[in-house]
């Protein structure tokens, strides 16, 4: 079976001192070799932040390096700075937070500066298939736009919904109309076609109508 | 649509829609097929129906006021939600639980976790067209609700975890009702087995259906039961130890296959090794605090406030404020009874959280669904869904 290499390797327990030593270890290469700096914000934890650029890199490196194997993409999160108490940077930042399945004192999360005339990251969904559904949440509650993603679509919120809820510009209480369903079959129909498949012709009843698609059914 | 196979055959396949209000979508998704004939060709989903901007409305309130929001999350284990929020919080504040409230967080965690499992397997029994064992496992599911309405006040979005501690202490008589849930679950687990593990129907429709090797599940960021039923022993119980789990005397479930059967049968052997750990909790519930001793984090009692003039500072500057929780950022992850519950909270030193993200450990199996289930037939992709525990509350938030 070909997993059953996986297994030789049982995980350890994840002690501070061993969390301490990944820090200690890993720090310091990426600080020579990606320009990283360890984030005081983060007091309780490891965190790094790196330049949009570097991105692509450090988790590579991190993800097939021998020694460490992070091989596990948790979650890709953003943040929104307007307003932040005493905070002058970028506006934005997204998070990476990763981990070593197999030796969970090996928990890394990477930072990521987005400013807002910008608000470019590249995406990673080609290094972990997971950050393809991730990124397009951030980029659908903040707005940040991940270069080179195959699929940027909302995840969360219907196609036809204005505006990104999660910056902190967005009111809470703000109300929007909204009826429709994301339109599947042009994504299936790509999945059909990365399969080796070759579309020919369409029922004609399932060709989108793209006005009344997007502008939704409820009128208001 | 007619298309051309990949070995040159000329194929007509029909797009199908599944949910999202459907029999076994088990809450609100929808994911959509390429049929040819009855197999799976194709498949894409879409999530957000229940999209409820939890991550939004968290930013709203006190940090205290996240927790009845963390029950709407996993609704089917709505108090483990509750602890570990109140954990990622607790390690920024950097207090230490009293012994009472770190037990009764393990026994409640282990309960509910039982109730999660034995919902998803109940479900998935339910699906297969066994009604049987759906009723086996309600069983004990429906005491654990009985003991949830009795410590809580309600059944479903319950909370009983606070920042600092928990609402308030057991009822008389907890310790034996644990203990008959305990001996039911035991009951109901051989029933269950019986009913399942030489049946010809289970067994055909479970096995090699909806298979997933342990690196692609790393791939894509499984965790949990499902990331174990393909054989990888991870579980944040053993790895990063909280409330003392370390002291308890238990073992991580794999599987081998992670297929759809494995996925369940990780679920009832857990249920199993949950039933170990309350039991031996139990022997350490002793009398004592159940909050930390701190009236800028856990609201004083009332026989406090009227007495002692700290006690009532405490109580409006912790209610009106909220608790100042150090600024900063933090990630925390708990291991509950679908996988990693990841909080990322980032604090402005105020009263309120500046950024609460949820990672729920039921999007990434949802994400991968298509790779699932391409290549078998329509009514196993209903098996396969029902073993993944998608629970759209928390996919969604």
């Amino acid at each position: 079976m070909s997993h059953c290499e996986n297994r030789v390797e049982t995980p350890v327990v994840a002690t501070a001192e061993a969390r301490q030593e990944f820090a200690e270890k890993v720090l310091p290469i990426l600080e020579s070799r990606f320009g990283a700096v360890r984030d005081e914000d983060d007091q309780w934890g490891f965190t790094v932040v790196v330049d949009g650029a570097q991105l692509r890199n450090v988790v590579l490196f991190l993800r097939d390096g021998h020694e460490y194997r992070v091989n596990m993409l948790l979650d890709v999160v953003g943040v929104d700075y307007l307003g932040f108490k005493d905070y002058t940077g970028p506006r934005f930042a997204v998070e990476y937070a990763l981990k070593s399945v197999y030796n969970p004192s090996r928990r890394i999360r990477i930072k990521v500066r987005v400013s807002e005339t910008d608000c470019k990251v590249p995406t990673i969904s080609d290094l972990f298939p997971i950050a393809n559904w991730q990124e397009r949440e951030v980029w659908d509650q903040y707005g940040i736009v991940f270069e080179n993603h195959p699929d940027l679509r909302r995840l969360l919120n219907h196609a036809e919904f204005q505006g990104h809820p999660l910056r902190k510009d967005y009111p809470a209480h703000k109300r929007q109309w909204l009826s429709t369903n994301d339109f599947l079959l042009p994504e299936l129909e790509a999945r059909l076609e990365a399969k080796g498949y070759k579309i020919i012709s369409r029922s004609k009843e399932v060709v989108p109508d793209a006005e009344e698609y997007l502008t939704g059914s409820i009128k208001q | 649509m007619i298309v051309l196979a990949p070995n040159g055959e000329q194929q007509s396949l029909m797009p199908l829609n599944v949910g999202p209000s459907h029999g076994a979508t088990h809450g609100c998704l929808r994911y959509m097929t390429a049929l040819d004939g009855e197999n799976i060709v194709a498949s894409v989903g879409e999530i957000g129906y229940l999209h409820r901007g939890f991550e939004k409305m968290a930013e709203q309130g006190t940090w205290q006021q996240v927790i009845p929001y963390t029950d709407r999350l996993n609704y089917c284990s709505a108090l483990m939600n509750n602890f570990a929020y109140c954990r990622a919080v607790e390690q920024m504040l950097g207090i230490d639980l009293p012994e009472r409230a770190k037990v009764l967080r393990v026994i409640i965690n282990e309960l509910s976790r039982i109730a999660d499992h034995f919902i998803c397997v109940a479900a998935a029994a339910q699906d297969l067209g066994s009604t049987t064992g759906f009723f086996y496992l309600f069983d004990s599911r429906e005491m654990i609700m009985v003991i949830w309405e009795k410590l809580t006040g309600a059944r479903l979005t319950n909370s009983y975890g606070r920042i600092g501690g928990l609402y308030r202490d057991t009822y008389t008589g907890f310790e034996e009702d644990v203990l008959a849930v305990c001996r039911q679950v035991d009951k109901n687990l051989h029933d269950v087995h019986a009913c399942f593990d030489r049946n010809r129907i289970f067994l055909d429709r479970t096995t090699g259906v909806g298979k997933i090797s342990a690196e692609r599940a790393i791939q894509w960021g499984w965790t949990g039961p499902c990331l174990r039923a393909t054989g990888v022993a991870s579980d944040l119980r053993k790895d990063e130890p909280y409330f003392d789990y370390e002291t308890y005397d238990w073992d991580v479930t794999v599987g081998s296959e992670g297929d759809v059967f494995d996925r369940l049968m990780v679920r009832l052997a857990e249920a199993e090794e949950s039933c170990k750990i309350i039991k031996q909790a139990l022997k350490r519930l002793q009398p004592g605090p159940i909050n930390v001793d701190d009236p800028r984090i856990r609201v004083p009692d009332h026989a406090h406030t009227y007495q002692d003039m700290e006690s009532l500072i405490g109580r409006f500057k912790t209610v009106y404020e909220g608790i100042h929780v150090p600024a900063g950022e933090y990630y925390s992850g708990s291991e509950v009874a679908n996988g990693e519950l990841g909080f990322t909270l980032v604090s402005d030193g105020s009263g309120k959280p500046w950024r609460v993200k949820v990672r729920p450990p039921c999007l990434t199996q949802f994400a991968v669904f298509h790779e699932l289930v391409e290549g078998v037939l329509l009514a196993d992709s209903m098996a396969t869904l029902s073993s993944l525990n998608i629970i759209a509350g928390e996919l969604d938030r």
